[in-house]
C-alpha cells in the first residue's frame, strides 16, 4: 500500500498547462461579454421594485390556471414559475409581477388566494418599492466595492501588491463568468446573490493569496530553478489542501442547495459557482498571471534565462531539504 | 541537581497551559449550552422564519430635506399607535438608519387591512360634534366609552367599584377636555368607582388608554362639519395651565384660515357648551367641550393633564401637521406555517452539512479527523450559544438569510480544520516530532486561519454594516460564526492536539491517520543522508 516512490513523485506539471487554462477561461469570459448584451441580466425585485407572491401547496393547480387567475385579476405581466418545496415536494408557484404598491400587491394575492381556493396561510407577498430597490443597489454596490477594496489593501498590507493585483484580476474573471452564468440561465439576480458571491469571492481570493505565499517561502530557499517552476511545485504542496477544503466548503453548501428552501437556494447556487470557480481560477489563472509577473522581475529574469522556459524538476535532494 | 529539579518541574507545566485552555472551553460549552436551551425559544426568530408582516417605512419631507431624529420618533410614536389599533400583540416599530421606520408583526396578519392602517398618512380632524350624523357615536361620546369589564379588572381596579352593574360593562364619565374653560375629569361616577390610589383623584384616562381591549370610537364629520385640520396648526407647545397650577395645557396656534374657521363654530357652539372632537385618522382622541368663542386661532385644550398626559396629546395634535409622509418601501408577509417549514429546512441542511462535514474530516484523517469533527461540534454548541446571548438581549433574530450565513460558518470552520490537519501532517512529513509538529505546525495554520478568516470576516462586517434589507442578517451571523471559528481554533483544536500529539498521537499514528506521513519523512530521511554520503 505504502509506495516507496511516492515522495519523490513528479510534480504534475500544473502551470504547464497555463496557455489552456488561458485559452478555456478567455473563451468563458469572452462567452459571457456576448452573453450579456444579448441577455440582460434578470434582477430580482428587491433592485428593481416590483411584488413577488409565493403560492405554497398549490395542490393540482397548473400554471395556466394561475396565469389565467392572474389574467382575471387584471394584472399585467406576471412571470409564473413552478416552484415545488425542496422540502416536502409539494407543488408551489412563485409569481412576480410589476406591482410596487403594497396594498395593491397584497390585495391581488388576496384575491388571486380566493380564486384558486388556496389557504391563507399558503401566500408569501414581498413588494418592494423602486426607490427602496434603487437603495438596495446602490448600498450593495459599495458593501461590495469597499469589501473588496478592504480585502485587497489588506492583502497588499500583509504580503506584496502584485498578489493583490493578481488575485484581483483572477477575480475580475470569476466575476464575469458568474454574471455571464446568470445571464444566460436567467436565473434571478438578487442582494443574497451578491452577498453571497462578495463573501466566496474574498475568501477565494485569500486562497490565491496562500498559493502565492507558499511560492515566495519556497523561492526565498532555492536558486536553482527557475520561478515558474516553484510555482508549480507550490501548486503542488497545496493542491490536496485546496481540494480539501473546496469540498469540505462546499458540502454544506450542497445540502442548502439540494434541501433548503427558495431563499436558501439562491444562496447556495451562487456560492457553489464561486466556490468552484474561485478554486480553479486560484490555480488556473492568479498563480500563472502571478509567476509571468515575477519572472520579469531581473532577479527571476535570469533564473528563467539560465533555466528556460520550461518546467525543470526538483531533484530528490530538493524535496527533501526543507 | 538544581538541573533537575527544573526538569521535573517543567514537563507538567508544558501540558497545563492546555488543560486550562480545555477547562474553560469546557465552560464556555456548558455556558452556552445553558443559554441556548431549547433553543425554539432562546433563539429569537426574525419574522420571515417566525411569520408575520415586515413593513419598512421610507419617510420623507415635501420640501426634500431629511426628517430630523425628532420628526421620526413621533412618526414612530404614530406608527405604534396604529400598529396597535390592529391588535397585534408583540408587535415592533423601530427607527432604522436616518429615515425608516422598520414594523414588524408576527403570526397572521390580514395584510391588505394592515397596511391600510399602518401607510396611510397621519389625518388630524377638529369636528364640530354637531354635525355628525351618527347619533350612536354621538351619544357614546356624550356619555361615555363603554369600557369592558375584563379590562378594568385588568387594572386591579375592580376591586374598588362599588354598586356594579349587572352588565359586563362600565361607562367612563365622558366630557373628556374642556376647552379654554373649566377642567372636567375623567372619572367613572363617583358612585360607582373611586380610584384606588387616591380616592379623591379621578382615574387618568391614559391608565384607560395604555392597554387592553379598549374599542376607539370612529367619527366621520358631518356636512361641513370639518372645523379645520392638522395642516392648518402652525404651532403646538406645552405649558402650564396657570403659573401656579400643577397640571398642564396643550396650546396650539392655528393659521388664519385655521383661526377663522375655528371662531366661527366656537362663536357658534360656546352658548350649549357644544363639542369639538379631536380625531386623528379617523379615531376620536379626544372631545372637549367649547368654552368659549376663540377667534384669535390662540387654542388652550386643558384637563388636568399631567405633563406626560400633555406631551401624548401634544404628540397626537403634531401627527396631523407632522411635515413627513411615510411610503411603503418593502412589505414581506410570510405565513406562520410557510416560515417554520423554511426554519425546519434550514436547521435540517445545517445539521446535514454539520454530519457532512463531520464525516468527510472522519473518512480523509482517521483519528485527527475525528478531534476535529469534535472540534466542529464544539464549533455548533459555542455558535448557538452566541446566538442566544444575543436573542437575550435583543440585538439578534434569526432570519433565512442569517441560516445562510451560519451554513457558511460551517464551511469556513470545515475549511480551517483542514488547514490544521494539513499543516501539523506536511510538517510530520518534512521530519519534525509529532509533538514539534503540534506546535510549529498548528501554530502556522491558525495563522494562515485567522488571515482567510479576517478576509471572511471583512465581507461580513461590510455586508451587515453597509448594505440593507435582508442581506445584513448574512452578514451578522457570518461574521458570527467566524468569530466562533477562532475561538475554537485557538482554545479547542490548538490544545487538545497539542496535549494529545505527545503521547497519545505519536504512539498510535495508524489510528490518527499520520502513519504514512511519518513513514515517508523516515524515507525521506535515509535516502537524504544517503544523498549526503553519496
Amino acid at each position: 500500500m505504502y509506495n516507496m516512490v511516492r515522495p519523490f513523485r513528479i510534480d504534475r506539471n500544473i502551470l504547464g498547462l497555463r496557455r489552456a487554462f488561458f485559452i478555456i477561461s478567455g473563451i468563458l469570459v469572452v462567452a459571457a461579454l456576448i452573453a450579456l448584451p444579448l441577455r440582460s441580466l434578470n434582477f430580482g425585485i428587491e433592485f428593481v421594485g416590483g411584488s413577488s407572491m409565493d403560492f405554497k401547496s398549490t395542490g393540482e393547480i397548473t400554471i395556466e390556471q394561475m396565469r389565467q387567475a392572474f389574467d382575471d385579476a387584471q394584472v399585467e405581466g406576471p412571470v409564473v414559475q413552478t416552484a415545488n418545496d425542496a422540502r416536502t415536494g409539494e407543488p408551489g408557484f412563485i409569481v412576480r409581477v410589476p406591482i410596487t404598491d403594497a396594498q395593491q400587491a397584497s390585495a391581488v394575492a388576496d384575491q388571486i388566494v380566493a380564486t384558486l381556493g388556496l389557504s391563507d396561510d399558503s401566500v408569501e407577498v414581498n413588494t418592494i418599492n423602486p426607490s427602496w430597490g434603487a437603495s438596495v443597489t446602490q448600498t450593495s454596490a459599495i458593501a461590495f466595492a469597499v469589501a473588496i477594496a478592504l480585502i485587497i489593501i489588506y492583502i497588499a498590507i500583509r504580503f506584496e501588491y502584485k498578489m493583490g493585483v493578481c488575485a484581483v484580476l483572477s477575480l475580475v474573471h470569476d466575476l464575469l463568468i458568474i454574471v455571464g452564468i446568470y445571464a444566460i440561465t436567467g436565473r434571478e439576480m438578487t442582494p443574497n446573490v451578491v452577498a453571497a458571491l462578495l463573501t466566496i469571492m474574498g475568501y477565494s481570493l485569500y486562497d490565491a493569496v496562500v498559493v502565492f505565499h507558499r511560492i515566495n517561502d519556497n523561492m526565498s530557499n532555492t536558486a536553482s530553478h527557475s520561478f515558474m517552476t516553484v510555482a508549480n511545485h507550490s501548486i503542488n504542496q497545496v493542491l490536496m489542501r485546496t481540494i480539501n477544503t473546496t469540498l469540505a466548503s462546499l458540502i454544506p453548501v450542497l445540502a442548502m442547495l439540494f434541501f433548503g428552501g427558495e431563499t436558501l437556494r439562491d444562496f447556495a447556487f451562487a456560492m457553489s459557482i464561486g466556490l468552484i470557480l474561485g478554486s480553479y481560477s486560484s490555480i488556473a489563472i492568479a498563480t500563472p498571471l502571478y509567476a509571468l509577473w515575477k519572472q520579469r522581475e531581473p532577479k527571476f529574469k535570469r533564473l528563467r534565462n539560465k533555466f528556460g522556459e520550461g518546467l525543470d524538476e526538483f531533484t530528490v535532494a530538493e524535496q527533501l531539504g526543507e | 541537581m538544581a538541573d533537575r529539579r527544573f526538569k521535573v518541574k517543567k514537563k507538567p507545566s508544558q501540558k497545563r497551559p492546555h488543560i486550562a485552555l480545555l477547562v474553560f472551553v469546557l465552560l464556555l460549552i456548558a455556558g452556552a449550552v445553558f443559554m441556548f436551551w431549547p433553543p425554539a425559544e432562546k433563539i429569537h426568530q426574525g419574522l420571515d422564519v417566525q411569520g408575520g408582516l415586515s413593513v419598512v417605512l421610507q419617510a420623507s419631507k415635501a420640501d426634500g430635506q431629511a426628517a430630523s431624529a425628532d420628526e421620526m420618533t413621533s412618526a414612530q410614536a404614530i406608527v405604534e399607535r396604529r400598529v396597535n389599533l390592529l391588535g397585534a400583540s408583540e408587535s415592533s416599530v423601530q427607527v432604522q438608519g436616518a429615515s425608516q421606520l422598520l414594523v414588524q408583526i408576527p403570526g397572521a396578519v390580514n395584510q391588505t387591512e394592515a397596511l391600510n392602517v399602518i401607510g396611510q398618512a397621519g389625518v388630524l380632524e377638529f369636528i364640530d360634534l354637531s354635525t355628525v350624523e351618527d347619533t350612536a357615536t354621538v351619544s357614546v361620546i356624550n356619555n361615555g366609552t363603554a369600557v369592558p369589564r375584563e379590562y378594568l379588572a385588568g387594572l386591579g381596579v375592580l376591586g374598588q367599584i362599588k354598586d356594579l352593574p349587572t352588565n359586563a360593562e362600565l361607562f367612563v364619565e365622558s366630557g373628556l377636555t374642556t376647552v379654554n374653560g373649566m377642567p372636567t375629569s375623567y372619572t367613572l361616577p363617583s358612585s360607582v368607582y373611586s380610584n384606588p390610589l387616591d380616592p379623591n383623584q379621578p382615574l387618568p384616562i391614559s391608565a384607560l388608554e395604555s392597554g387592553g381591549d379598549w374599542t376607539p370610537v370612529q367619527l366621520k364629520a358631518g356636512p361641513d362639519g370639518s372645523i379645520f385640520s392638522g395642516s392648518n396648526i402652525t404651532q403646538v407647545s406645552v405649558g402650564r395651565e396657570s403659573d401656579t397650577s400643577p397640571y398642564y395645557a396643550v396650546n396650539i396656534t392655528l393659521d388664519s384660515t385655521g383661526a377663522s374657521r375655528f371662531g366661527a363654530v366656537t362663536t357658534k357652539l360656546y352658548p350649549t357648551k357644544g363639542k369639538v372632537a379631536i380625531v386623528l385618522d379617523g379615531f376620536v382622541q379626544s372631545a372637549p367641550a367649547v368654552q368659549s368663542a376663540i377667534t384669535n386661532g390662540q387654542v388652550a385644550i386643558t384637563g388636568s393633564y399631567t405633563l406626560s398626559q400633555a406631551n401624548q396629546l401634544k404628540t397626537i395634535l403634531q401627527s396631523g401637521s407632522l411635515p413627513v409622509s411615510l411610503s411603503v418601501a418593502t412589505s414581506q408577509v410570510v405565513g406562520p406555517t410557510l416560515g417554520q417549514d423554511a426554519l425546519k429546512a434550514g436547521v435540517l441542511v445545517a445539521i446535514i452539512g454539520l454530519i457532512l462535514v463531520a464525516l468527510y474530516l472522519i473518512f480523509f484523517y482517521r483519528g485527527l479527523g475525528v478531534l476535529t469533527a469534535a472540534a466542529i461540534g464544539v464549533f455548533a454548541l459555542l455558535y448557538l450559544g452566541l446566538l442566544a446571548l444575543l436573542s437575550f438581549f435583543g440585538v439578534f433574530s434569526l432570519t433565512l438569510s442569517g441560516i445562510a450565513g451560519i451554513v457558511l460558518a460551517i464551511g469556513v470552520a470545515a475549511d480551517s480544520s483542514i488547514l490544521v490537519l494539513e499543516r501539523f501532517k506536511e510538517e510530520i512529513r518534512m521530519g519534525r516530532s509529532v509533538r514539534a509538529s503540534s506546535m510549529t505546525g498548528v501554530r502556522h495554520a491558525i495563522q494562515t486561519s485567522i488571515d482567510a478568516d479576517l478576509v471572511t470576516l471583512i465581507s461580513a462586517l461590510a455586508l451587515f454594516f453597509i448594505a440593507v434589507g435582508s442581506v445584513k442578517g448574512f452578514g451578522l451571523t457570518l461574521a458570527l460564526g467566524v468569530l466562533c471559528d477562532i475561538v475554537t481554533m485557538l482554545f479547542f483544536k490548538a490544545p487538545v492536539i497539542r496535549l494529545l500529539a505527545p503521547k497519545v498521537i505519536g504512539k498510535h499514528p495508524g489510528f490518527w491517520g499520520i502513519k504514512e506521513d511519518e513513514q515517508l519523512a523516515q524515507a525521506s530521511g535515509e535516502l537524504k543522508r544517503g544523498v549526503q554520503h553519496g
